[in-house]
């Protein structure tokens, strides 16, 4: 019904929109997902034609080309057939009608109905919306923000569109408001196709079936909602989804490394994006259909980093590690949760080389890996348990740090020195003389695990194996430890293998868990599935054993988590 | 484990002592030409002098001046014993590390190659060689060392197995550490303490096989040492001569070992700290 091809919309210099392409059936709901300056009003305003910028490409709306109509046949299209909602109801309303005479001017102007008819479709929508009789004839300056915006979402009902563009519909309302709105928003005019744009994805969980993420005026990825909330492809829908507050997901909120920047040559993510090769500052990346989703990303969306096929490392005859198949995404935490002696060391030793695998292979970034060099070491780092035993009492935190660039032969002693005290920064350590000049045991545990972490990030590696990094630590330093985890993560897109007996902070910091025992990987999936409902009775055990807090006197021991139970239709 | 070996050694009374006693003796290797009134090959028709002005400790039969000879005959003790001692301690630590981080076969070889070494007496074997080749200095040392590494090789062995499990060494590992830098930065450095000891023992026991050999005979003639001076004072041992001819030279000797066997005990402690407080009987 609504077919939008290669549209693009400038303000003079500023390109706005950069060849969008989305199509719409009649009846279906689709999001355009995106933070604020992304261009989201602005397509909402260019399939109205009501933008003042230049327009091109072609909007075909049940076969006719909207850019192409002369302004009267577009207004005879305009609140008829295509209406829009907009997002700033103060404004939008007209201070000198009340209510009930705001909704009827449409449908008036229009000459679609008599003034009788209008009236009682007027009042039936706004019964809908659930305003009393006697709020109708209040003046907008009357209303609250929520009345006002479901007056904005009567009025552009009014006319039974064919299209209908709501622009932020639930951003105003309270929760309870919003959740009422929702349902009122989905049940009615299933004939009506609906094109949201907002910020939220709780809008987007609430009204979509589809959705599509707007990023620097170009649509970076677009898949059935759930699909997307549950298994996000594109570096950016990633991020989008950890820094929004939530019932569903687990793991700590996390933001965005850098603003968003215009204009930009080439992917306009790329300059956030941890992912980005040399080809996405230059060239803008084509939305492509990829395993049933549309991705516009030169990498194919996020990469899978590392994996193993089958991996298994015996000691005589005891299985330690027992073909295990693993893959982590590139900029993504997987904890590996499981008792003491299941094996976890073992599998993270064997991925580091430290033990030769007895059987099975891994593959780095799709590339087979056979004997680890120090290319290898580049790119996979280790954070040992125990810092006090992996760092050497013999050299000092400067040289400790300096280590593995020594090693690599990287640059010069000023430049190893530079970097050194760079990353030294970066894990919150001091970078004063003293500090530098400090053997390990003259520091706290904290400091030593820091210095640890800093030696392993010197490299720039792209995955962090964390063995128990906490493991010798106070509850209070773990989690500054944890959150220093989560922030790298964040500004260099870092992949974490966490490997940890507790699965409580396991499902603070992961994206994914995978739970082992007897050297097997028994349950994989998303953190908050693995929290909610695990499959197997020994994750049950698991979660049912880990700490909580039982503020309340409870006899329902079963539950076994704080978490309220989820709905698998939210996000 | 911090080891400190100079608090060790400065705390124990022997090992001061000892200390003292090889300072001494490197003091007066180092000073000889100064020491020494005559070139100690120098010969004259004076054989056989008594102690004099001219010649403190009286003349040879070949008549060399005795104390010239004793001075610069600690030259070559010292000399002998240090090379001997460096060299062997190399060896068994290149050996044993080597043997401990590579494993496998080259392990396998190494280690029985050392077995061998340490069933054969090493006593005979470096008579029997010398015997024949009449070694001088700079043969002597090889040949000592050549036979006497393999004791420590075992040491090192057993130690570098522990300390490769280390957690740094692993770390390193993980940095793409080749097993050459395993070995110099992570391990050598942690086995710094027992590789002194087996350096002492090793110099005791160079200089102790460097007189012998050279008392048995079988030693280069044209160089001055403690052993065969003992054995040509011996041969005159029906005049009184042994009092300025063989008995300071004994004494001489004996300090040497003395003082290095001081120092190695003060040391051990280090090797194994429940020693420690076990004074020398």
């Amino acid at each position: 019904m609504l077919e939008i091809k290669n549209l693009r919309v400038s303000y003079g210099q500023d390109v706005i929109l950069n060849g969008i392409d989305l199509e719409l059936g009649a009846g279906e709901t689709l999001a355009i997902v995106g933070e604020s300056g992304t261009g989201k009003t602005t397509l909402g305003l260019s399939i109205m034609r009501l933008v003042e910028g230049t327009v091109r490409g072609t909007i075909r709306f049940n076969g006719k080309d909207l850019l192409a109509l002369s302004d009267n046949e577009m207004q005879q299209i305009r609140w008829s057939q295509i209406a829009m909602a907009f997002q700033n109801a103060n404004n939008v309303l007209n201070p000198v009608y009340t209510v009930l005479n705001q909704i009827i001017e449409p449908m008036v102007e229009h000459g679609l109905k008599s003034k009788k008819e209008a009236r009682d479709r007027a009042a039936e929508l706004l019964r809908y919306f659930g305003f009393p009789a006697d709020r109708f004839a209040a003046y907008p300056h009357q209303l609250s923000g929520g009345e006002q915006q479901k007056a904005l979402l009567a009025m552009a009902m009014a006319n039974n569109p064919q299209l209908l563009i709501l622009d932020e519909p639930l951003s105003s309302l309270d929760a309870a408001a919003r959740a009422e709105v929702g349902d009122l928003l989905r049940e009615t005019d299933k004939q009506s196709a609906k094109l949201v744009a907002t910020h939220d994805l709780d809008t987007v969980s609430k009204l979509a079936d589809r959705m599509a993420v707007l990023y620097g005026g170009k649509i970076i990825e677009a898949g059935l909602t759930r699909g997307v909330f549950r298994q996000p492809r594109h570096p950016y829908t990633r991020a989008l989804i950890r820094a929004y507050p939530n019932m569903t997901t687990v793991k700590d909120l996390q933001g965005i490394k850098g603003r968003m920047t215009r204009p930009v040559s080439g992917c306009p993510f790329h300059p956030r994006c941890t992912q980005a090769i040399d080809i996405c500052q230059t060239k803008m990346p084509r939305l492509v259909w990829n395993k049933g989703r549309q991705i516009a990303c030169h990498r194919g969306g996020i990469i899978t980093l590392l994996s193993t096929k089958n991996l298994t490392r015996s000691f005589g005859s005891l299985k330690a590690v027992d073909s295990v198949n693993l893959h982590i995404e590139a900029g993504e935490t997987l904890a590996l949760v499981g008792q003491t002696g299941s094996g976890k060391t073992t599998l993270a030793k064997t991925i580091m080389g430290l033990y030769q695998p007895t059987e099975g292979d891994m593959y780095l970034e799709g590339a087979k890996v056979g004997k680890r060099g120090k290319d290898f070491y580049k790119r996979v780092q280790m954070v040992f348990q125990n810092p006090g035993e992996s760092l050497s009492h013999r050299l000092s935190a400067l040289e400790a740090v300096m280590e593995p660039l020594d090693v690599q032969e990287i640059g010069t002693k000023e430049e190893r020195e530079n970097k050194a005290i760079k990353v030294l920064g970066e894990v919150e350590l001091p970078q004063t003389n003293d500090f530098l000049n400090k053997y390990p045991h003259q520091l706290s545990g904290g400091e030593m695990q820091r210095l640890a972490i800093a030696r392993a990030l010197v490299l720039d590696p792209v995955l962090l194996i964390a063995d128990e990094p906490t493991a010798f630590l106070d509850a209070s330093i773990q989690a500054k430890i944890l959150k220093l985890l989560l922030n790298l993560q964040e500004q260099r897109g870092l992949s974490i293998l966490y490997i940890t007996h507790d699965i409580a902070a396991a499902r603070k910091v992961s994206d994914r868990i995978a739970v082992m025992l007897d050297g097997k990987i028994i349950e994989e999936g998303p953190s908050n599935e693995i929290i909610a409902a695990p499959k197997q009775g020994y994750t049950k055990n698991l979660l049912r054993a880990a700490s909580a807090l039982r503020s309340t006197e409870s006899s329902n021991v079963e539950q076994p988590t704080l978490n309220p139970p989820i709905d698998e239709g939210a996000l | 484990m911090h080891i400190d070996l100079k608090r060790e050694i400065k705390e124990s009374g022997p090992g001061k002592t000892g200390l003292i006693i090889l300072l001494l003796m490197i003091t007066v290797a180092l000073a000889a030409p100064i020491l020494a009134p005559y070139d100690p090959y120098q010969q004259s028709t004076a054989s056989l002098l008594s102690p004099s002005w001219s010649h403190w400790l009286g003349t040879n039969h070949v008549g060399q001046d005795i104390w010239s000879r004793l001075v610069f005959g600690a030259r070559t003790s010292l000399l002998v014993g240090f090379g001997v001692g460096i060299l062997a301690t190399l060896l068994g630590t290149v050996f044993g590390v080597s043997a401990a981080l590579v494993g496998g076969l080259y392990e396998k070889v190494v280690m029985r190659i050392v077995d061998a070494f340490i069933v054969i007496p090493m006593i005979i074997v470096i008579i029997l060689i010398s015997a024949y080749i009449r070694p001088g200095i700079l043969t002597l040392i090889l040949l000592l060392s050549l036979l006497s590494w393999q004791g420590g090789a075992r040491i090192m062995r057993a130690q570098a197995l522990s300390l490769k499990e280390r957690g740094h060494v692993a770390a390193a590992k993980s940095f793409g550490a080749n097993r050459f830098y395993l070995a110099w930065r992570h391990i050598v450095p942690d086995l710094g303490p027992i590789l002194l000891v087996e350096f002492i023992y090793g110099v005791r026991r160079a200089v102790f096989m460097e007189a012998g050999l050279a008392f048995l005979g079988i030693s280069d003639p044209t160089v001055v040492s403690w052993g065969m001076m003992m054995r040509d004072a011996l041969s005159f041992s029906y005049l009184n001569v042994w009092q300025w001819w063989l008995v300071p030279t004994g004494v001489a000797l004996s300090l040497i070992i003395i003082g290095l066997t001081f120092i190695g005990h003060a040391a051990e402690p280090v090797i194994e700290p429940r020693l420690r407080g076990v004074g020398i009987a």
